[in-house]
């Protein structure tokens, strides 16, 4: 008995890997979380009425952030009537000024779930310098009511939902704001991208100060910049056109996890170049990656 | 003929066993032992399992060094052929090829390598090029207890090689033991120029053990294992070596014989091997970035065979199981190390799951011909963990295949006292190999391109015709056999104009696909002729030819090749000098990145001498491979590496 308990050790000691296999899916999370869950961000007590903040796990980012606003009776808990609920946020700096960012003004009530969404894209973290507050407005029985919070914007620790903002060739500023894949895997991964363009300088009011961008076209070239990676690119991408949701859609293939350069070319309606240079297409081992006018880098 | 021969020995083993058993005629058993191959070639006594095999016409090698040479069969690549040991399948835990199965057996614990072409080779799993088996000793059980060993020392000098293989076997009624150690040591060896071939070393241990035991007068148990570590080898025409591959091979066997009746022989086997394989580039200066490229497969299986004799038909019936899982992964480290580390895997995780029935047949029509038929029935199926991985060049491939492969085959045999005529035909598919279908950036430092997988690769078809003739007197012998596949959906690599290449040393990346077809044509001859009772010639031509659809040369066929050797023996010495070599690679082909390889020959001798030790027998051998040190590559010396030089070997054998 005590031999087959020896020579059963012995075999399990002998089968035993000399290397463990690597954890795929633990790799990918030691750099990346993956947020699911909408958290409250605050809660507003307001007169008669409650209103929650919520946003994926419960933190302002830099960047595009999905809001829900819960609005509730404090006394019944019921939300009945309420209506033309909007969103602005808005940045005072110390000098004074006062600035806003690309985001959905008039929420959109989902019945199901009975919240309204929307989102805002924080152009700036927040700072001694730097203020955010977000202003909310509802109807009830055609009154109206405001609230405000002071909100915290956190940088973002998650380089796949990074942002960039720049000034075009026709002398235009815009934003490009990556909205998904937040954890993206060695995969073709579905690029989603909300792509705005400031036009504060033909308005004075905040909430139009951005706007969303219509039927351009942000042409994809993803490559890997590390040097010995020799400006490596991969098969099957997709440019991003937008979708029925005002969002620029497009295809992405990552081939192995590292550091990737998504390289854009934005092209306008006409197909004019907007910003954004060609990248070099042939394998240079041992030279960093060039990059386009208009990139932005992600990790995983 | 090999067929014959494997039913023959296959018909005698069982005979053989029963002898034991039931003492019938001890004659059966003599004749089984003279039909046996021993390990060992005409020039040298202690030859690797690959310079072995490299003795059989039918076998050409690609080598990538000194170590692990990947057999090739019929022209044909390790995919298209089944390589299995005693019946069962093992899959190797490299991408690059660098541990064929073959490369996890010793010479010592072989008693004979079973190589069928074409789709005779069906019967253990589906193939196109035929099958490879290498069976390992196992000592019969005798009426009274025996030792039975060996011990054989050498060195070879070109590369300072010393090796140390011993067996020793015990036998009695009901128990058998055998079991082997080995070690080779080899450190870099030198070309015909004398310049060293870096990184061409290599360091070799592999053990065995068999216990078998007798349950009743005709039923045994049997436990077989073998374990092979090699560590620190070189493979120079790869940018990276070997930092460690091991094998443990296992297997409990349940062999069940029947004097009379339709089944004579039942053998069932319970088998599970574990390979690892881990790569090394830290030895190579040049390399730009550092890489880890570890590999692991695993295999269980079941596989039974029975034997039945009905009148004049003897037929063997084999069913084989098995499941592989083979994972691989890279991993890339950046210039900056403080950066993150570039994951991917090579092989997704990729479960094979195979089941095949087979049956072959043997039919005396007359004493003089004989008709031999059968076919296989196989059920493959392919499931990839990761399956993103597959999705990125090819969007949506299913993450389970499953295939049905069959195949057919049948040949007829005339055998007079001088004549001997064959003529065969075989049908049969067999499926994309895991790197075939799932392989991702497999760097293939051949061609420098990187291969990617294709899950929806259609099966491969073969059609085959085979035909052999000879003439032998008491003195002298001639045979021609001649071969011709002509094969449906043939995988190959092809350059794909998406993606661009992850390993720094590629050019590009090519993926796996069907050409419409492609045929390949092998004919060999061998003559013998005894020229004084212990003087004795042979020789030996091979022509092969192969294509793709567009009428273009493949790649890896064999040119020309010839090969003649004496064989003199006077007293208890024996001499013996063979030369052998290649023509010119006239059809080689750019395309698949062969450039064309000069022909040249070698010339070997060796000389051995036999004596007693009391009651030890013992073989004392000198030789010399390569005497006149030429300077040579040969068609299928990946990246043109220099084979070796002249090296002189020496070796001592004892045997009990």
């Amino acid at each position: 008995m005590k031999n087959i308990f020896l020579l059963t050790a012995l075999y399990f000691a002998v089968t035993a890997c000399t290397l463990d296999k690597t954890d795929y899916l633990a790799e990918i999370s030691t750099i990346v979380t993956e947020h699911n869950e909408f958290k409250e961000v605050a809660v507003i007590n307001g007169d008669e009425y409650k209103v929650t903040l919520l946003a994926l796990n419960g933190t302002l980012y830099k960047g595009y952030n999905e809001i829900r606003v819960q609005i509730t009776n404090s006394r019944t808990d019921g939300s009945e009537n309420i209506s033309g609920a909007t969103l602005l946020p808005v940045m005072s700096t110390a000098d004074g000024s006062r600035a806003s960012c690309p985001h959905r003004y008039d929420l959109i009530y989902i019945p199901d779930e009975n919240y309204f969404s929307g989102y805002t894209v924080f152009t700036h973290e927040s700072s001694i310098s730097e203020n955010w507050e977000l202003n909310i407005s509802y109807t009830i029985a055609g009154r109206s009511h405001t609230v405000k919070q002071s909100v915290s914007v956190q940088p973002q620790p998650n380089k796949n939902l990074n942002m960039t903002a720049f000034t075009g060739n026709d002398d235009e500023r815009y934003i490009i704001a990556l909205v998904s894949p937040q954890k993206p895997k060695v995969a073709e991964n579905e690029l989603v991208a909300g792509l705005y363009r400031f036009t504060g300088n033909s308005t004075d009011s905040l909430q139009n100060a951005y706007s969303e961008v219509n039927g351009y076209t942000l042409q994809l070239d993803p490559r890997m910049p590390e040097p010995s990676m020799g400006n490596h690119s991969s098969p099957n991408n997709r440019d991003l056109t937008q979708g029925e949701n005002g969002l620029y859609h497009g295809v992405v293939n990552y081939t192995m996890t590292g550091n990737w350069t998504l390289n854009f070319i934005l092209l306008n309606q006409n197909g004019k170049i907007v910003k954004g240079t060609r990248v070099p297409l042939d394998f240079t081992p041992g030279v960093e990656g060039k990059k386009s006018e208009l990139y932005i880098d992600i990790l995983f | 003929m090999k067929k014959i021969y494997g039913i023959i020995s296959f018909l005698f083993l069982g005979i053989n066993a029963i002898a034991q058993d039931s003492t019938i005629a001890l004659k059966e058993v003599t004749v089984m032992a003279r039909a046996k191959k021993k390990i060992e070639t005409e020039m040298k006594m202690a030859v690797t399992v690959d310079e072995f095999l490299a003795s059989s016409d039918q076998i050409s090698f690609i080598k990538r060094g000194a170590y692990a040479w990947e057999p090739m069969l019929n022209n044909m690549s390790t995919e298209r052929s089944v390589i299995t040991i005693d019946g069962m399948h093992i899959f190797g835990a490299c991408t690059d090829k660098m541990d064929p199965v073959t490369s996890y057996v010793e010479s010592n614990n072989l008693s004979t390598i079973d190589i069928k072409s074409g789709q005779e080779g069906s019967l253990h799993g589906a193939t196109v090029a035929g099958s490879i088996d290498l069976r390992r000793k196992n000592t019969p059980f005798s009426t009274e207890s025996k030792w039975g060993g060996a011990y054989q020392t050498g060195l070879e000098f070109n590369n300072k090689q010393f090796f140390n293989l011993g067996n020793v076997s015990y036998s009695s009624e009901r128990f058998v033991a055998d079991g082997s150690v080995s070690f080779r040591q080899a450190g870099n060896y030198t070309d015909g120029n004398r310049a060293e071939v870096k990184h061409s070393q290599y360091n070799k241990f592999n053990s065995s053990l068999g216990l078998a035991y007798k349950i009743r007068p005709l039923s045994s148990v049997r436990l077989d294992a073998i374990l092979d570590i090699a560590k620190d080898v070189g493979y120079p025409a790869l940018p990276m070596d070997l930092w460690l591959s091991r094998a443990l091979i296992t297997s409990a066997s349940y062999k069940q014989l029947s004097e009379n009746g339709l089944i004579r022989v039942w053998d069932t086997k319970l088998y599970f091997n574990a390979v690892e394989h881990y790569m090394d580039d830290t030895q190579r200066p040049e390399n730009l970035v550092h890489m880890d490229m570890p590999g692991w497969s695993t295999t269980y299986g079941l596989v039974s065979r029975a034997n039945m004799i009905a009148g004049s038909i003897n037929s063997e019936i084999q069913l084989n199981t098995y499941s592989n899982l083979s994972i691989a992964e890279m991993r890339m480290y950046p210039q900056d190390r403080s950066q993150r580390t570039m994951f991917a895997y090579s092989w997704p995780w990729v479960t094979t799951r195979f089941a095949s029935i087979a049956m072959t047949n043997s039919w005396d029509i007359s004493g003089k011909s004989r008709l031999n038929f059968g076919g296989s029935l196989g059920y493959n199926y392919n499931f990839s963990q990761y399956t993103e991985f597959n999705w990125i060049f090819h969007p949506g491939a299913p993450r389970e295949k499953s295939r049905i492969l069959p195949a057919l085959h049948a040949g007829y045999q005339f055998n007079t006292n001088n004549f001997d005529l064959s003529a065969g035909a075989g049908y049969g598919h067999r499926a994309p190999s895991v790197s075939e279908a799932y392989g991702y950036y497999i760097y293939n430092s051949f061609d420098r391109y990187d291969y990617i997988g294709n899950p929806d690769l259609k099966n491969e078809i073969s059609w085959e015709v085979n035909a052999s003739a000879g003439f032998k007197t008491d003195k002298a012998g001639i045979e021609a056999r001649v071969n011709n596949f002509y094969i449906r959906n043939y995988i190959i690599g092809r350059i794909l104009s998406l993606g661009s290449p992850m390993n720094y040393q590629s050019v590009g990346v090519k993926g796996y696909t069907s050409l419409s077809h492609a045929r390949i044509f092998n004919v060999a001859v061998n003559a013998r002729y005894d020229l004084l009772p212990h003087l004795h010639w042979k020789g030996g031509l091979t022509y092969a030819r192969a294509t793709d659809n567009k009428g273009g040369n493949l790649p890896f066929i064999r040119p020309v090749s010839y090969q003649s050797s004496i064989h003199f023996m006077y007293k208890k010495m024996s001499f013996q000098t063979s030369v052998n070599g290649d023509f010119i690679q006239r059809n080689y082909s750019p395309e698949y990145g062969e450039d064309q390889t000069a022909d040249y020959w070698v010339w070997n001798a060796s000389a051995d001498y036999t004596f007693r030790l009391k009651n030890i027998s013992t073989v004392l051998q000198v030789g010399a491979e390569n005497l006149l040190d030429a300077w040579y590559s040969t068609y299928a010396d990946w990246g043109n590496i220099p084979r070796m030089g002249r090296n002189i070997f020496t070796s001592l054998k004892f045997s009990l």
